[in-house]
Order: C-alpha cells, then sequence, then structure tokens
C-alpha cells in the first residue's frame, strides 16, 4: 500500500520528527518505506530518515507492506500531514 | 561546510570517562567550554537539556547527537566522544550509545546546526563508517575519517542532484567585458559551472578581444527559454528580437550566476525590441548606465590600436629617441620601420578607431561613419585623445537625432536611409560642429593639461601617483581602474609619459603582491589559493591586474585595502623617481623602454608588491587544512 505525501514541516525532518515517525512505524508489524526522489530507504530507522535531509515541500511516497499494512500507512499519512505537531 | 570544518582537535575525547548521560554531556560541554567554543557553560547545558526533555537525541544504532542553539554559542561548532562500554542514553531503541555528537549552533542561525545533524546521520548510517569510528588510534585520523566519507556522500548527492535535472529548458548567455581579456571568460565559467551543478542546459557565447567564441546559432536562440546578455559593453542584440533578455552587468554573473539562471528559468526578463540603436528592453536597475558602455564599447575597440602600436613606437625609442629620424645622428631604418607602422599608422588610427565605436554603440551602424569622421577630425586638429571621445559621443547622438528626424518619412524611404541620409547628415554635421566649436577649444585644454602635468611640483605629482596607482587596485579591472588606466592613455597621446607609468606599476602590484604572499605566507592560504598564487607572478608581470579578483572576492575586508595600499605606494614611488611609460601596455616586457632607470621602476613595483604581501601576511588568519 502507498501514499504520497507533501512534507509540511517549516524545519524539515529534523530529529524529533524523524523520532516521531519511527515511534510510529515501530507500532505496526508493517514494513514500513519511504520513497524520496527514486531512492527507496527503510522508514523505521531514525537515522536513515534524517540522512534524507527532507525539507518543507518535499514530496515522499510512504510504502506500507504487511498485515497492518492499511493502519500503519494512515497513522503515519496523518502524522506527515498533521506536521508532525510543530 | 565540511563537518571537519567544525569539529577540531581540541573537541575530540578519543575516551570518554562519563558513564551516565547525565555525565557525557557535561564532559562534552566541558570540553567545547575549554576550547573556547561556549562562552557559558551553565547556560548551554540548560539549553542541551531543553532538547533533550522535547525528546532523545539518541537516535539509535549506538549513536546520539545532542545539540542546541544558544547565544552562549560563539563559535558554532562539534565535540565528538566516544565510549566504549556505552551510555545508557535512553535511545529509541533501547540500546547503550557509544559514539556522541554534540552540536553547538550559533543562536538564530536558521536551524544551521540541524543541516549538521542530517549531515552527520548521513554519514553515520553506515555501519562500517560507525565499525572504524571505534578503531580510530588519534584524532587526525578521527578528523581524516569523518572527511573522506563526508567527501564520498556530497559527490553523490550532486549526481542524484544532476540526474535529476531541474529542467530542460535551454537558457543561452553572452559575456562580454570592455578588455575581453579576463571577466569575459570568468562569467561564461561562472554560469556553465553552477548551471552544471544544477542541472539546467546552458550554452554561453563569450565575446573577447580575440572575437567571438561559441556564437549562438538562430535554432538556439529560437529555443531558448531566456538569454542572459552579461555585458559591459555593446553586443549583437538584433538576433534576440522578440525573446525573453535579461540584461546585466558581467560582474553579476561572475557573483551571482544561480540567481540569473533561475530568473531565466522562471522566464524573467523582458521581451526584446530591437529598435535599431534604442535599447528599449532593458531591466533598468542592472543595466550599466549608457555612458559607460559607450565609452568601454570605444575604449575597447581601440586598445589593440593602443597596444601594438604603443609598443612598437616604444620599441623604436629603444634605438634611440630620434632614431627614426633619417636626419639624426642616431636613426636606424628599423627603427623608422617600426615608428612607421606604429606610430605614422596604428596609433594614428587609435582616436578615429574610439570615436568610431563609441558612436556605433550608441547609435549601431549608422552611427559609425559620422562618428569616425568626426574622431579623425579631432586626431588631425590636435584635438586628441579627449576631442575623440567628444566626436564619438557627438557623432552617436547626432545620428540618433536623426533617426528621430527622419522616422517621419514615408516607408518607401526606408531603406535610402542608412546608405545616403544618415551617412551625409551624420557626417556633414558631425564633422561640421567639430570644426567649428569643438577643435580649437579641446586643443587648448589639451595644451593646458598638458602644461598642468608638466609643470606639476614633484610633491604634488607624487600625490598623482599615488591616487592613479590606487585606482588601478579598487576595482581591478573595472570602471575605475578603466578610467586610470584610459586618462594614462591619453597623458602619452599627449606625450606626457608620467603618469602611465604609475598605472602599470600600480597594476602590477596587486597580482604580484598576492603572489608574494602566498609564497611567503604559506599558511594563510588554503592549496587552491596557493596554486592561484603562482599564475598570479605570470599575472602580474604582464599586468594583469584582474589576476586579483579571485582572492579579492574571497576575502574582499583583507585583500582590497592591501593591494590598494601597495599600488598606491608604487604609483607614488613612480613619481618619485621620475619614470615615464611611453608604452600603454606590456608589462615586465616593456620596462626596458621607460624613461629613468628601469632598476628604479622595477624596485617600485617590488616595494609596492612587498607592502601588499605584508600587509596581506598580516592581516590573514591561518588557515587550518
Amino acid at each position: 500500500m502507498e501514499k504520497t505525501v507533501v512534507i509540511k514541516n517549516e524545519k524539515g525532518i529534523h530529529i524529533r520528527p524523524a523520532g516521531e515517525f519511527v515511534k510510529t512505524a515501530g507500532r505496526f508489524k508493517s514494513q514500513v518505506q519511504i520513497d524520496f526522489k527514486g531512492k527507496k530507504v527503510n522508514g523505521k530507522s531514525v537515522m536513515i530518515l534524517m540522512s534524507l535531509g527532507l525539507k518543507e515541500g518535499n514530496e515522499i511516497t510512504i510504502i506500507t507492506d504487511g498485515e497492518d499494512a492499511e493502519e500503519a500507512l494512515k497513522a503515519l499519512v496523518e502524522l506527515v500531514e498533521s506536521g508532525f505537531g510543530e | 561546510m565540511k563537518i571537519t570544518d567544525l569539529l577540531s582537535k581540541e573537541t575530540i575525547i578519543l575516551e570518554l570517562e562519563a558513564k551516565t548521560k547525565i555525565e557525557v554531556l557535561d564532559e562534552l560541554i566541558d570540553k567545547l567550554y575549554s576550547a573556547g567554543n561556549i562562552k557559558d557553560k551553565e547556560e548551554f547545558k540548560k539549553a542541551i537539556w531543553r532538547r533533550e526533555e522535547l525528546s532523545t537525541t539518541g537516535v539509535g544504532d549506538g549513536v546520539a547527537v545532542p545539540h542546541a542553539m544558544s547565544a552562549t554559542v560563539a563559535k558554532p561548532s562539534l565535540a565528538f566522544g566516544y565510549s566504549k562500554e556505552g551510555i545508557d542514553f535512553d535511545s529509541m531503541d533501547g540500546q547503550p550509545a557509544h559514539i556522541f555528537f554534540m552540536i553547538a549552533g550559533a543562536e538564530s542561525a536558521n536551524n544551521e546546526h540541524l543541516d549538521t545533524v542530517s549531515k552527520l546521520s548521513i554519514i553515520l548510517l553506515n555501519e562500517e563508517f560507525r565499525e572504524k569510528v571505534t578503531k580510530v588510534k588519534s584524532k587526525e585520523e578521527l578528523l581524516s575519517l569523518i572527511d573522506e566519507e563526508d567527501k564520498k556522500n556530497s559527490l553523490e548527492e550532486e549526481n542524484i542532484e544532476i540526474e535529476e535535472k531541474k529542467s530542460d529548458k535551454l537558457i543561452l548567455a553572452v559575456t562580454a567585458c570592455p578588455t575581453g581579456i579576463a571577466h569575459t571568460y570568468m562569467a561564461a565559467d561562472s554560469l556553465r559551472n553552477k548551471a552544471k551543478e544544477i542541472g539546467v542546459k546552458v550554452k554561453v557565447e563569450t565575446n573577447g578581444s580575440t572575437g567571438v567564441k561559441n556564437r549562438l546559432t538562430n535554432e538556439e536562440i529560437e529555443a531558448a527559454e531566456a538569454i542572459i546578455v552579461a555585458a559591459d559593453r555593446q553586443v549583437e542584440m538584433e538576433r534576440f528580437e522578440g525573446k525573453k533578455v535579461i540584461i546585466v552587468p558581467v560582474s553579476q554573473a561572475i557573483k551571482d550566476p544561480e540567481g540569473l539562471l533561475n530568473s531565466g528559468l522562471n522566464g524573467e526578463g523582458q521581451i526584446y525590441q530591437h529598435k535599431g540603436g534604442n535599447k528599449v528592453a532593458s531591466s533598468a536597475k542592472h543595466e550599466r548606465t549608457g555612458f559607460y558602455k559607450h565609452l568601454m564599447s570605444g575604449v575597447s575597440n581601440m586598445l589593440p590600436f593602443v597596444v601594438g602600436g604603443g609598443i612598437l613606437i616604444a620599441i623604436s625609442f629603444m634605438f634611440g629617441i630620434k632614431a627614426f629620424d633619417p636626419k639624426d645622428p642616431s636613426f636606424n631604418s628599423f627603427a623608422k620601420l617600426l615608428m612607421d607602422i606604429g606610430g605614422g599608422s596604428a596609433f594614428t588610427l587609435m582616436v578615429p578607431v574610439l570615436a568610431g565605436f563609441i558612436g556605433l554603440s550608441i547609435a549601431d551602424k549608422p552611427g559609425f561613419a559620422p562618428a569616425m569622421v568626426g574622431g579623425f577630425i579631432a586626431a588631425n586638429n590636435g584635438a586628441g585623445f579627449l576631442g575623440g571621445l567628444i566626436a564619438g559621443f557627438l557623432g552617436g547622438y547626432v545620428v540618433v537625432f536623426l533617426k528621430k528626424l527622419f522616422s517621419r518619412l514615408p516607408e518607401s524611404l526606408e531603406g535610402i536611409k542608412p546608405v545616403l541620409l544618415y551617412p551625409l547628415f551624420g557626417i556633414f554635421i558631425t564633422g561640421a560642429i567639430m570644426l567649428f566649436l569643438i577643435v580649437d577649444p579641446v586643443k587648448s585644454m589639451n595644451l593646458a593639461l598638458q602644461h598642468w602635468l608638466s609643470g606639476m611640483g614633484a610633491t604634488n605629482r607624487i600625490i598623482l601617483g599615488i591616487i592613479l596607482g590606487g585606482m588601478m587596485a579598487v576595482d581591478m579591472g573595472g570602471p575605475i581602474n578603466k578610467a586610470a588606466f584610459t586618462f594614462g592613455i591619453a597623458m602619452i597621446d599627449a606625450g606626457n609619459y608620467a603618469p602611465h607609468a604609475a598605472i602599470m606599476a600600480g597594476g602590477m602590484v596587486p597580482p604580484l603582491g598576492i603572489a608574494i604572499a602566498t609564497t611567503i605566507f604559506k599558511n594563510k592560504f588554503t592549496r587552491n589559493e596557493r596554486d592561484a598564487g603562482k599564475t598570479c607572478y605570470v599575472m602580474g608581470a604582464s599586468f594583469i591586474t584582474e589576476g586579483a579578483i579571485p582572492f579579492a572576492a574571497a576575502d574582499p575586508a583583507r585583500v582590497i585595502p592591501s593591494i590598494i595600499v601597495g599600488s598606491a605606494i608604487a604609483g607614488g614611488l613612480t613619481m618619485l623617481f621620475n619614470i615615464g611609460l611611453p608604452a600603454p601596455h606590456g608589462g615586465l616586457f616593456v620596462i626596458p623602454i621607460v624613461k629613468g632607470n628601469p632598476w628604479f621602476y622595477i624596485l617600485a613595483i617590488l616595494i609596492g608588491s612587498l607592502v601588499t604581501a605584508f600587509m596581506l601576511g598580516a592581516l590573514k588568519k591561518p588557515v587550518r587544512e
């Protein structure tokens, strides 16, 4: 399952939002991946997320795969679109 | 910015003593404090803990990146710490942390420190890298390890960016500076390199002293999104009819290529309408004022005549001041040949050519003939350089006036305007005004100027030398430099050789002074700068002041005062030593033919260069490499 979202955070994805994302993703059994500019990375590692250097306005595709793929995707999309509460 | 720009030996702890989270943060903060990077330990500690309370910076995989922005941070920097046993940092993966990077960011650094965190994550991602870090035996090893990894990543980043290609749009550019030696090509390179970096298709045509290279074809112009014209003198504009053009000074292409390329992509710039002489499309704020552009067109086309002719004359003088004169005992037929070619032919054309191209710049082709005729009249009637200058503007604007006057004629007569009307009336009016109104007053002015200069007391001459010398260094090839240079040439034409001697000395000092500085004060310049410094020896010897520009651009506050002082001193000394330079250009190669003692001339230049070199050496701080 997958969905494309836009990063809304003014400061981009630094440690705190990355941590939030990984925490949320960690709640689910499914595999989580982020596709950014054609590069697919593991969405459950904070450092990997931070290393993408995502900034406000960047587009990413969240890809989930597994038994709870749907809930996982929903939760993560909501998190990104809410701007990670910043 | 490289990670190793922020991390130094003073802030590296190869073996942490701390055993708990509180202890490790304290140990790192202490290190930053003793290195002088933060001013207030307690304030910074509070900021670090505020961040930890938001959420832990233990990101897992054995890594922690505590960070904070604070007003007490004197210097944005990094501290490193390694713990073999591991410390419970409340990490996101529940594991102990072994590798610590503390980031101290300056206040209101618009979260630059977060970019640093990002960069760190990129290299820390790599398990192999983390392994290597745990095995380093010295601080230097750690620094070079980080540097290597950092470099690998930034190359990758660039490649990805290029592949992604910002756009398929084609941007064209034309660059042209007055002398056509340096700035033209520097601007072209600047645009090309930046375009490659951000992935934009670009083609740059250069209008240099040797002619037009990489001429833009009609197909390319047709297909282009926009055309950037970075010029300080006239370039062919008719071919851009109907296209979006962005007209800016050459220096802007050197300083802000990215801005220009982006403007082109975004469709900024005005549609160009070629109305024979009226450059309607001009981004008014940015375009060089007309006067300067016209003047520079004239000067840049006149230069080859001046340089070639002038040096030939000077060489003829080497045989003896009157060696060209058959009636003189020192007669030498080769000297006469040189003088006939240089003085009789090349130099004589100098003033009409100057005038002609000024007129061309103002009014396009129709302006060329009237202005050139005006210039010839000036030269033949003692009005010299100044007269030629006036003739150029006079001829140009007479034709502009004629164009307006005849614009009301029926369409059918359009064809005979350039063939008959403009030449006939243009030449007549310009010539008449020159002969009746201009030449006599200007001739008197010239004589007065000459008397004033030759009658100048020694002190005043030295002051003049100081001013002229300094002017050469102020903008190295820019308008002030050109004004002094043009003044010098005018003086040579009038028979006064002293000013130009000061001018050439002042123009050789900046690159020479910088070259000497990079050789003596090796530790204050980067590798690239030291290499560039070597070419500055050649530039300085050839009187190409522009060689100093990259250094001045990189560090204006230190470089510009140093070169101005050195150049001014060289100029003043030249006057003090009574040196006269009959050649307009040539650097080292024309020193043998100066009037006065060439060794003293060399001394003047050398002293000026050494002053610049030592000033730079004193002002510059050691570079850490």
